[in-house]
């Protein structure tokens, strides 16, 4: 009897345990919605070949670190004034403003002034000066204006006491006594080479021009220079006019339609500042011509001729590193430091000729464009 | 007449019933998960589409919140620097310092009427740098995007000041940089990765570099959609860019369509799109039903499994409870026939019993499938004696000390009381076997009950032979040897029935 009832309860129990799971698998039967999905952020580079993409980075450099040099103070006050007001010394301003950056993360604080006139002027240049050796700056920063009117005026700060150096585009002329240069120093050769490179482009024969840029401007006068003597190498390429666009983009494009009109059978123009390739360029779309155009620096719209074929090469100088550069060296003067071990009496910062495959990468690079 | 439920109906009952119950709940499960996979498939695009919306929509507003506030904090900014009464460059440089701690205004800058930019730690000549100040006069604020050499985009927030005046010069703007990196990570976090988001200029370029899909990219916009889409619905988005009207677009690159939702952000001239790949949505909703189709196929197993065991439970119950029922109903049918067999008096079979069992000898018998039987018959002396002197109780007590020194002695046979006074003991097997020594045993205790003046049996027997043909052959010799028996008693004192 009690075997039976014991079975009795076991049974009883295993139908109401059935009923009760039974409600459980039910009530349990909820929809998860978690999701796992991670944003989506990239950046994509421009489809290129790996050389070109190798090129095209080596070309500008941004990932700069201070050297170990330790500043005496830890406050600076400098003066720089440039050529003209542009997009060229607005890239070499970012390098300034990088190593001003890392100063400041050392406890170091560097106030600057950067200046020019909306149009190169080497009078403009003498007045600012003039005003900046009454202010007590550690050091006066000098983009050349014109080599031959600048350079005695420096002499003159230099023997006055003045810690002066000059930088980015353009130095002084030989034997100046500025203290320091930063910047390009051979444009000679960049000219050199752009005309190299457009007399292979027409299998050295043709007619071409020359837009130089601002007159008496030391990095234009010598990439004219650099571009007539290559030229001079090739009996059949002939130089049929030489202007001076003084870096504005509406005087290139009215010189250039000027040239053309007045040499129809013009093969090729030689820009040698950042402003004459787009004024070009916007001139040969506008005429329609296949004129082979190679030119100077990063310009935004020039990239983008280059990319559509429209200029045939552009050599892109490293303007952060020279800003970058600039602001080091000018801490180091500020200290009495001389030319040598801690820094060149001239710091030579590179040029890169690209190409139309290269332009996407360098629009990327440059301006984040896709 | 009522008819009887059998165990087979209710077997039968059962299964079908559990059977029908597992089929409807299989049945509407399935119904209803494909019901509901089917409607949501019909609201995916619709969903998308809403979803799209709201997230572009509340992006916007984010970037546009964002611009709000930078301008209403450069109100503020002005408002202190006019309050200073600075006189110089230094104390500018400084006021500048003060405010970006104070407002957060990072990268918040004055320009002064010669387009010269004065920052907390640099003074330039800004007139390239930043397109608002190529305006002779700002009429209003100003929201533009730069394009920084080496940067990402950024937006350029400009105000006119035209009541700032510092140390005599008038100054007509200030202007905060806000960079497009840190907008995209302040709208990445919005929808956990669910959908793709960019920041788009008029003409399509993508101002954020954020991926908008794996088949947009970072491209521009109209330069990847124009392959997959009509010229009208590309010129009709380009119009929409170009009037920051909003919209929507659906196409599909690959086997995966993708909805995109355009929408204005307010303040700019940006355009917030955000895409969704319709897989994603698909896939989340093949993942929930999925989910809820194993669920849906677990809970049918289970319940399935528990049913099974529910029924078997209660089969089991039903069968114990039938075999309870058939034993009791045995046990009664039991009772009922020991009752019939059984005598009152004594507890050992009766008559009617011994009728039985000699029918069943004789067949046995007849069939020569039995060897060894013997059969004793025995009388108790005296008994009118003791109911004429001592009454019928006594006498039934007599009975019964009869009844139970037999039923001691000869506990390997059957004992029958077939009479007032008579027994009669069958003795097959072990019991026949030992029939002499427990006779002569018993006997003794007899004669020795005589001197006691106890219980006394007389006691005759007989065992089949071969010539028997019914078992009433051998009881007639132990009859009648009884007889002799009882003369031999009386000789040593027994009582007699002539005693009364």
């Amino acid at each position: 009897m009690w075997n039976l009832g014991k079975r009795n309860r076991i049974l009883s129990f295993t139908l109401l345990a059935t009923v009760l799971l039974s409600s459980c698998s039910v009530s349990s039967s909820k929809i998860d919605s978690d999701i796992d999905l991670e944003p989506k952020k990239s950046i994509e580079s421009v489809e290129t070949s790996p050389s070109s993409a190798d090129l095209v980075k080596s070309a500008v450099d941004f990932d700069h670190e201070l050297d170990g040099y330790e500043p005496k103070k830890d406050h600076y006050d400098f003066y720089f004034t440039y050529k003209t007001v542009h997009h060229w010394w607005d890239a070499v301003a970012l390098g300034m403003e990088d190593a001003q950056r890392q100063y400041r993360e050392k406890g170091i604080t560097i106030t600057y002034e950067y200046m020019a006139p909306d149009g190169a002027s080497a009078e403009d240049q003498k007045k600012r000066l003039s005003e900046a050796e009454k202010r007590g700056f550690d050091v006066i920063g000098v983009d050349v204006a014109d080599a031959d009117i600048i350079s005695p005026i420096l002499d003159d700060m230099v023997d006055s006491g003045y810690k002066v150096m000059t930088f980015s585009s353009s130095d002084a002329n030989e034997g100046c006594k500025r203290i320091a240069y930063v910047g390009n120093t051979h444009n000679y050769q960049d000219g050199a080479d752009l005309t190299e490179a457009l007399c292979e482009k027409l299998e050295y024969k043709g007619k071409v021009a020359i837009l130089v840029g601002s007159v008496g401007a030391p990095c234009h006068e010598e990439r004219a220079l650099g571009a007539k003597d290559t030229i001079a190498k090739y009996p059949d390429m002939e130089i049929v006019a030489t202007e001076y666009d003084m870096d504005s983009v509406n005087l290139a494009y009215d010189l250039t339609k000027k040239i053309i009109s007045d040499h129809p059978d013009l093969d090729g123009i030689i820009c040698c500042n950042m402003s004459n390739p787009v004024g070009a360029a916007r001139a040969i779309t506008e005429a329609e011509s296949d004129i082979v155009i190679v030119g100077m620096d990063h310009d935004r719209e020039a990239l983008h001729y280059l990319k559509d074929g429209i200029i045939y090469c552009l050599g892109v100088q490293d303007c952060y590193s020279i800003g970058f550069d600039t602001i080091q060296i000018a801490v180091k003067i500020a200290d009495g430091n001389k030319p040598g071990e801690l820094f060149e009496e001239k710091t030579n910062e590179i040029t890169t000729i690209i190409y139309q495959e290269d332009a996407a990468m360098m629009l990327e690079l440059l301006y984040g464009d896709n | 007449m009522k008819k009887q439920i059998t165990r087979k109906t209710f077997i039968l009952t059962a299964v079908i019933g559990g059977v029908l119950l597992m089929a409807m709940v299989i049945f509407n499960t399935v119904v209803s998960t494909r019901q509901t996979t089917v409607a949501t498939n019909n609201a995916v695009s619709e969903v998308s589409s809403f979803y799209l919306e709201a997230m572009a929509d509340r992006r916007s507003k984010t970037i546009t919140n964002l611009i709000n506030s930078n301008f209403d904090h450069m109100e503020k900014a002005v408002a202190y620097i006019n309050s200073e009464g600075i006189e110089t460059e230094e104390e500018l440089r400084a006021t500048l310092g003060n405010i970006k701690s104070m407002l957060s205004l990072d990268r918040f800058a004055l320009v002064d009427d010669d387009k010269i930019v004065h920052t907390q730690f640099t003074t330039y000549t800004g007139g390239s740098r930043h397109d608002f100040l190529s305006a002779e006069n700002m009429d209003g604020r100003s929201v533009s995007t730069v394009s920084i050499y080496g940067s990402s985009k950024q937006l350029c927030l400009a105000a006119p000041t035209p009541d700032l005046k510092i140390a005599g010069k008038t100054y007509k703007a200030g202007f905060v940089q806000i960079d497009v990196r840190e907008i995209v990570d302040l709208l990445a976090f919005e929808d956990e990765g669910r959908t793709y988001f960019g920041i788009y200029s008029k003409n399509g370029e993508n101002l954020s570099g954020t991926e908008v899909g794996p088949y947009i990219s970072v491209h521009n916009l109209f330069d990847i959609v124009k392959d997959v889409i009509s010229e009208k619905k590309l010129s009709e988005i380009r119009d929409n860019f170009a009037n920051a009207v909003g919209g929507s677009l659906t196409f599909s690159p690959d086997e995966v369509e993708e909805t995109l939702c355009y929408v204005p952000i307010e303040g700019t001239d940006w355009m917030m799109v955000v895409l969704i790949r319709e897989n994603v949505i698909q896939d989340r909703i093949r993942s929930i039903s999925e989910r809820s189709l194993a669920t849906s196929k677990n809970q049918i197993a289970f319940t399935m499994i528990f049913s099974i065991i529910f029924f078997s439970a209660l089969l089991l119950m039903l069968k114990t409870l039938s075999n309870k029922d058939l034993a009791a109903e045995k046990e009664n049918t039991k009772n009922f026939r020991d009752m019939a067999n059984t005598d009152s008096m004594t507890g050992v079979r009766n008559k009617h019993a011994y009728s039985d069992a000699e029918a069943y000898l004789d067949s046995m018998i007849a069939e020569k499938s039995i060897e060894k039987l013997g059969i004793l018959v025995c009388d108790i002396n005296g008994l009118k004696h003791v109911n004429d002197t001592q009454g019928h109780a006594a006498g039934d007590q007599l009975i019964r000390d009869a009844s139970d020194l037999i039923c001691e002695y000869f506990n390997h046979g059957a004992v029958y009381r077939i009479g007032g006074d008579e027994f009669v003991v069958i003795l097959q097997d072990r019991g026949f076997d030992t029939m002499h020594e427990v006779l002569a045993d018993i006997n003794r205790v007899i004669e020795d009950n005589v001197k006691k003046k106890k219980v006394v049996i007389s006691i005759g027997y007989s065992e089949l032979t071969s010539d028997d043909q019914l078992v009433h052959d051998v009881f007639e010799r132990a009859d009648k040897m009884m007889y002799e028996r009882k003369q031999q008693l009386k000789q040593m004192g027994a009582p007699t029935r002539s005693d009364s």
